[in-house]
């Protein structure tokens, strides 16, 4: 029968049974008519023809099913009876699939918005010729295969060269100040076919780069803002064409304003000609350098290229690069370089894209926890219900319904919830990622990504529902499978059949799995008060820290540096309220990596690992560091430059129960060095966790490097101006960026409160679910066994043992899902260690007070939800109780 | 045959009459097969209506509703030319099982 055929069948349907019903009737007459004629009355007739006939209702039954053999009609009937039933039972439906919508569309949301920032290429326009150039070094400078990028020749010769791209454009972010403000902007510095290579469209305002402006030797100085920027910063002033704006102090002539639907694909900020790099920059000319990688690089693909010949071409011609390298210089000589291309999308870049899936997991994880969470809930709701209904049950099945087509009644049941739930959630998944974002309070105002689900995300949303839907039938299925048909009937199970084991293990799964969730929470929850609260060893809101960007490549330009330094220095002692400065090349919270330091005068013993500081004279003093024995730096120790201070650490693991001073160490850079005192430890690296062995060593007596840390005393904000101030006095190109330790850390502490916020809604839900899910259960099983501790009493139990049993007994399985939880838990933590590796964050594998903490809120919860099942329990009349027998 | 072991031939006795008369409505395929098989077949309404949707379902036969000789509505079955192939098979098919039947009795 054709799919045409049954579908018109059923619509069609009481047009058919009148049919069936006039085929049959004419049969009968038909019949009356010959009987008649053969000699028969009519009655009697009539008589003997329906005796022939048979039952006419199970006649016409059987042809309809006929008709309808493998039919939708079934599943019609199906669709039909899971609306009622969802109906009859309103408060358990809407309870269901609020719980699935909420887990649905928290999936689908976020989901959503890792597809926008991760997961698609960075452009709209015929995404499929768009690929992005991932150079892999080996060979040359140390760790230049963590960079990716290119240097201006090999730009240079793959911009002349290859023919598989129809185009290449390469770019540069940094960060600079605008307008002498505080305030970070991001610059692009790009090649000015940028635009087109992204497919940018037209600006909304002006025009964007002309080639010209990119020709080597270009002094043009103009720039083209994102909208974002000129809507925050410049108040969307329709007048903006024409006028400067200065970065780090460089005027730019605005030329153009981009069009905000591009902004999901760039980050906001300020685009500008790439050949403008080193007067930006004073510290460093990446353009005419041969040795340092600095652009990114994209494209598209020409005609009839494809990234396979595209890929194979571009490796040619950096290896060519590699040779011509070879020839000129030396400190490349050893370079090799293989081409990855990929579509762009952020997760494709080979440097970050194990962070990022690593990261994606620890985003999408708790997720899906909390949609199998609300999938175990339904799950168990259901499955009540099907216990409750397994009279019902029994009794199709008696008057013949296959188990199978059971199975798929209350599939199409939970089908039809999670649809309903589906569509529902599907705003969600819009508004999620807004509200994400906002709860993040991305630095550069609110970013504006666009999110428009893509098939991406209707996949993700429809594998979810898939998902759903089967873990929320998979229980009450299994359940009318088994149903004992002969007790069911006689409606008499024991209490045996009915302490379903399934019920138990979701508990235990729901426990366990918001258990994670808690701990997480815990976790962000605790992070902003470690970083307020902690101890850094030293005083941290009188401390200002300040880099200044100063040419420093040429003799002649580190000498106008020193006099540079020089004046500024002379302004700021000269400043009521400065107490001592010095420089240092550690940044605080910021993560320098261990070097190798040997111990004793043998040159030749093992190095062992210790951040070293560079610090000049006064430094110690400035950050106020204690002294444990010994001397700091004095004045005379410059000229020799041969002394050390170690800290207590280092001291600790390098010289066991000896007094290291006077002792002998070599610095990695090969200086032998003699220990002079050693200062107490630090917080200064992770927030709340001492500092490894560190050593300091002492800086020449023209040397300026790191940081200048300024000890002052007043008000911190005034002391920010006046040293800004002082600085600009001596050279107004400068735009230094200054904090004081304090700020620096406060922002961080912000920045997890915002992700704290995140965590915590996701945990409440997850709790919340568990919560109703382990209500829901319990109270289930109390009135189910109300019979039970009726005889209980009988029998002289007393209330309180009553109450004590059903507490004891769930309370095993909580027990259970906590450790469950912990043995889910730790390998998330274990994966989160290794995403955050980079920051300052100090994340113990193995927490007690965190699981501790955790597994007691949950405790607690989770006695409340039992508090009031086990409560009723100990209110069950005896005499009622035995009287339901 | 008894009554009850026709299942398997019911498609093919109707197929048969419709071929040898036509036109035919239900009443009438019972009669025929009735008559002409000497009173030894009996077709059981209770079989043959819903196998005559089914055939009408695969596209064997095809209905109409018309007038009996007698002024009654009833509704009319015909072969289609898929139906028509459909009794050629199972012609073939009965003829091998009748021969395979036959050559079990003789070693029986």
């Amino acid at each position: 029968m054709s799919l045409w055929t049954r579908v018109q069948n059923l619509w069609q349907r009481k047009r058919l049974d009148e049919e069936i019903e006039a085929e049959l009737a004419a049969h009968i007459e038909l019949s009356v008519e010959d009987l008649t004629r053969g000699g028969m009355s009519e009655a009697e007739a009539r008589r003997t023809a329906r005796v022939r006939f048979g039952n006419p209702g199970v006649m016409k039954e059987r042809v309809t099913s006929a008709d309808a053999v493998l039919g939708l009609d079934v599943w019609w009937h199906d669709v039909h009876y899971a609306v009622r039933s969802l109906w009859r039972a309103p408060l358990l439906t809407v309870v269901a699939i609020a719980a699935l919508s909420a887990g649905i569309g928290l999936n689908a949301g976020m989901f959503t918005l890792l597809n926008t920032l991760f997961l698609t290429p960075p452009t709209e326009k015929d995404p499929a010729s768009f690929v992005q150039l991932y150079p892999l070094y080996e060979g040359w400078f140390t760790g230049a295969g963590q960079f990716p990028i290119f240097t201006t020749p090999d730009y240079e010769a793959i911009r002349a060269h290859a023919h598989s791209l129809a185009g290449v454009a390469a770019w540069y972010r940094t960060s600079t100040f605008l307008n002498g403000g505080n305030q970070r902007l991001d610059a692009f510095m790009v090649s000015c076919n940028y635009p087109e290579i992204f497919g940018m469209g037209a600006p909304q305002l002006g025009r964007y780069l002309r080639p010209d402006e990119c020709k080597p030797g270009s002094e043009v100085q103009v720039a083209v803002l994102s909208d974002a920027i000129w809507r925050n910063d410049f108040g969307a002033n329709p007048q903006m064409l024409g006028q400067t704006i200065r970065l780090n102090g460089l005027p730019l002539v605005v030329v153009g304003v981009m069009h905000p639907a591009i902004s999901p694909f760039l980050p906001s900020g300020v685009m500008m000609p790439y050949t403008l790099q080193p007067r930006l920059e004073h510290g460093q000319n990446l353009l005419t350098s041969t040795g340092t990688p600095w652009l990114s690089m994209a494209g598209r693909l020409a005609d009839g290229a494809t990234g396979r010949t595209a890929q194979a071409e571009l490796t040619t011609i950096m290896q060519q690069q590699d040779r011509t390298y070879k020839a000129h210089d030396t400190k490349a000589v050893d370079r090799k370089t293989n081409v990855a291309l990929t579509d762009g999308s952020f997760i494709e870049n080979p440097r970050v894209k194990d962070k990022v899936a690593g990261l994606m997991a620890l985003i999408l994880g708790p997720l899906s926890l909390v949609l199998l969470l609300a999938c175990c809930n339904v799950a168990m709701l259901f499955l009540s219900r099907t216990v409750l209904r397994r009279g019902e049950i029994a009794v199709r099945l008696a008057l013949g319904v296959s188990r199978a087509r059971l199975a798929r009644m209350l599939l199409v049941e939970s089908l039809l919830m999670t649809g309903v739930a589906g569509l529902i959630s599907l705003p969600l998944a819009y508004v999620v990622p807004e509200l994400v974002l906002q709860a993040m309070g991305a630095e550069d105002g609110p970013p504006q990504v666009v999110s428009h689900p893509d098939w991406h995300v209707f996949g993700f949303l429809a594998a979810m529902i898939v998902l759903a839907t089967i873990a929320a039938s998979l229980a009450p299925m299994h359940a009318a499978w088994k149903l004992d048909l002969l007790s069911a009937l006689k409606g008499r199970e024991g209490a045996a059949t009915m302490r379903s084991r399934m019920t138990n293990s979701l508990i235990v799964a729901q426990v366990a799995m918001s258990f994670v969730l808690i701990a997480a929470a815990v976790l962000f929850v605790r992070l902003p008060s470690i970083v307020r609260n902690m101890d850094a060893g030293f005083e941290t809101r009188h401390l200002l820290e300040m880099s200044l960007d100063v040419d420093r490549s040429t003799p002649e330009s580190r000498a106008k540096a020193l006099i540079l330094y020089r004046s500024v220095e002379e302004r700021l002692r000269a400043l009521p309220g400065v107490e001592s400065m010095g420089y240092g090349t550690v940044t605080p919270y910021r993560l320098t990596p261990a070097s190798s330091v040997r111990i004793g005068d043998d040159t030749a013993t093992e190095g062992k690992p210790a951040v070293v500081n560079e610090v000049s004279l006064d430094l110690m003093k400035a950050v106020g560091a204690s002294l444990e024995k010994g001397r700091f730096f004095a004045a005379g120790d410059v000229r020799g430059n041969a002394v050390a201070v170690i800290s207590h650490a280092f001291a600790a693991q390098y010289f066991p129960g000896i007094d290291p001073i006077g002792r002998k160490i070599v610095a990695p850079d090969g200086k032998r060095l003699t220990v002079v005192g050693v200062a107490a430890d630090l917080r200064s690296q992770q927030f709340g966790m001492a500092d490894g062995p560190r050593l300091y060593t002492l800086q020449g007596a023209d040397e300026r490097d790191g940081n200048l840390y300024v000890r002052f005393s007043g008000d911190p904000k005034a002391m920010e101006r006046a040293v800004k101030s002082a600085v600009m006095a001596v050279d107004p190109t400068q735009t230094p960026w200054l904090t004081t330790v304090w700020e620096d850390m406060e922002r961080t502490a912000e920045s997890f409160e915002s992700l704290a916020r995140i965590v915590v809604v996701m945990a409440t839900i997850a709790m919340l679910l568990a919560v109703t899910g382990v209500y829901a259960v319990l109270s289930f099983v109390v009135s189910q066994r109300s019979r039970e501790y009726g005889i209980r009493m009988v029998m002289g139990a007393d209330r309180r043992a009553i109450f004590r049993a059903v507490l004891l007994r769930s309370s095993v399985k909580v027990g259970i899902g906590l450790a469950l939880g912990l043995a889910l838990a730790e390998p998330g933590m274990w994966i989160f260690k290794q995403v955050v590796a980079n920051s300052p964050v100090p994340i113990r594998v193995f927490d007690p007070m965190l699981l501790g903490s955790s597994a007691l809120i949950l405790g607690l919860v989770a006695f409340a939800a039992m508090y009031v099942p086990a409560m009723r329990a100990t209110k069950v009349d005896p005499m009622r109780a035995l009287r339901m027998e | 045959m008894a009554r009850n072991d026709l299942q398997g031939s019911l498609d093919l006795l109707v197929l048969k009459t419709l071929a040898q008369r036509g036109r035919l409505h239900g009443y009438g395929i019972v009669q025929h097969i009735q008559a002409a098989s000497d009173e030894l077949l009996q077709v059981e309404e209770g079989s043959l209506y819903p196998a005559l949707h089914r055939m009408e379902q695969s596209g064997w036969v095809s209905a109409e509703w018309a007038l009996t000789e007698t002024g009654r509505k009833a509704k009319y079955y015909k072969l289609t030319a898929a139906g028509r192939k459909q009794l050629s098979a199972a012609e073939a098919d009965f003829e091998k099982l009748v021969k395979g039947v036959r050559a079990m009795l003789r070693y029986a």
